[in-house]
């Protein structure tokens, strides 16, 4: 079986396996999960926006893995890699700050505020569109994977900076429940509902991936 | 009794945002595999 169309097959697996997730987070979110007792049913938002940081955490870590081994090693893939993972990480920034902005209308009471957490991750989101922009302006292949590698390592030092700008700085964002030092203090059902939802986001980022490496291919067989 | 409202047109609006963003993407990479597929196909008939 050629390779191409093996790779298409797993690609449609992985769809359906990203459908799947994702509709039984939705079944834990507003089936399983219960109303939280302070903020009611807003809290639901959580079951989207939490899952979508730690995808957009996952993609970054993989720009930087695809960045180093690209620097090292000199082969394309790895800058395919950290190219296709920098454009999913973008889009699942943009949804984590989205969420995270019309949970705070009705909690904070503000769409925005410049805490240390969400300026943290607003500037996240602009080094990875700087790598998207970069990828675009730099024509020669060699060059653009180079500059692109540097910029993809440097990025990733915001990553630590996002996370625990929490713990360094006095914020109005709640600290870390799902990845913090300290055993979680959420409640079981809740818990469940997040790693089911998390479970479905990262297997729609495993879809995307693999689509958008497969396109990789496509472009420099067209180039 | 919960001190805040429910607030359910915030959840639904932060669910059809990111549906929207997330279903848009999906499109997009469709939209250009398809595009590329297409070239291909036609650079192979006109060789």
């Amino acid at each position: 079986m050629p390779s191409g169309d093996y790779s298409n097959k797993m690609t449609r697996v992985l769809g359906w396996l990203a459908v799947l997730g994702l509709l039984a987070g939705l079944v834990a979110a507003f089936g399983y999960a219960p109303r939280e007792v302070i903020q009611g049913n807003v809290q639901r938002i959580m079951y989207l926006h939490v899952p979508s940081v730690l995808t957009a955490y996952l993609a970054f870590g993989l720009v930087l893995i695809g960045s180093g081994a690209y620097l090292i090693t000199q082969r394309t893939g790895w800058d395919r890699l950290a190219a296709a993972a920098a454009e999913i990480g973008v889009v699942f920034t943009a949804v984590t700050i989205v969420s995270g902005s019309i949970w705070g209308r009705p909690t904070w009471g503000v769409w925005w505020t410049w805490d240390a957490r969400l300026t943290s991750t607003a500037v996240l989101l602009l080094v990875y569109v700087g790598y998207l922009l970069l990828r675009a302006m730099v024509d020669e292949p060699d060059a653009r994977a180079r500059y692109a590698g540097v910029v993809g390592i440097v990025g990733a030092a915001n990553i630590p900076i996002v996370h625990f700008s929490v713990k360094w700085w006095r914020a109005l964002h709640q600290p870390s429940t799902i990845l913090g030092p300290e055993p979680s203090p959420i409640a079981t059902p809740i818990a469940l509902a997040l790693l089911v939802n998390w479970i479905g986001f990262t297997l729609l980022f495993a879809y995307f991936l693999s689509r958008r490496l497969e396109i990789a291919s496509l472009e420099e067989e067209h180039a | 009794m919960s001190p805040m409202p429910d607030n359910w047109s915030y959840v639904l609006a932060a669910y059809g945002v990111a549906a929207v963003a997330l279903i848009g993407y999906w499109c997009y990479l469709s939209a250009r595999a398809r595009a590329l597929t297409h070239g291909r196909r036609g650079r192979g008939q006109s060789t």
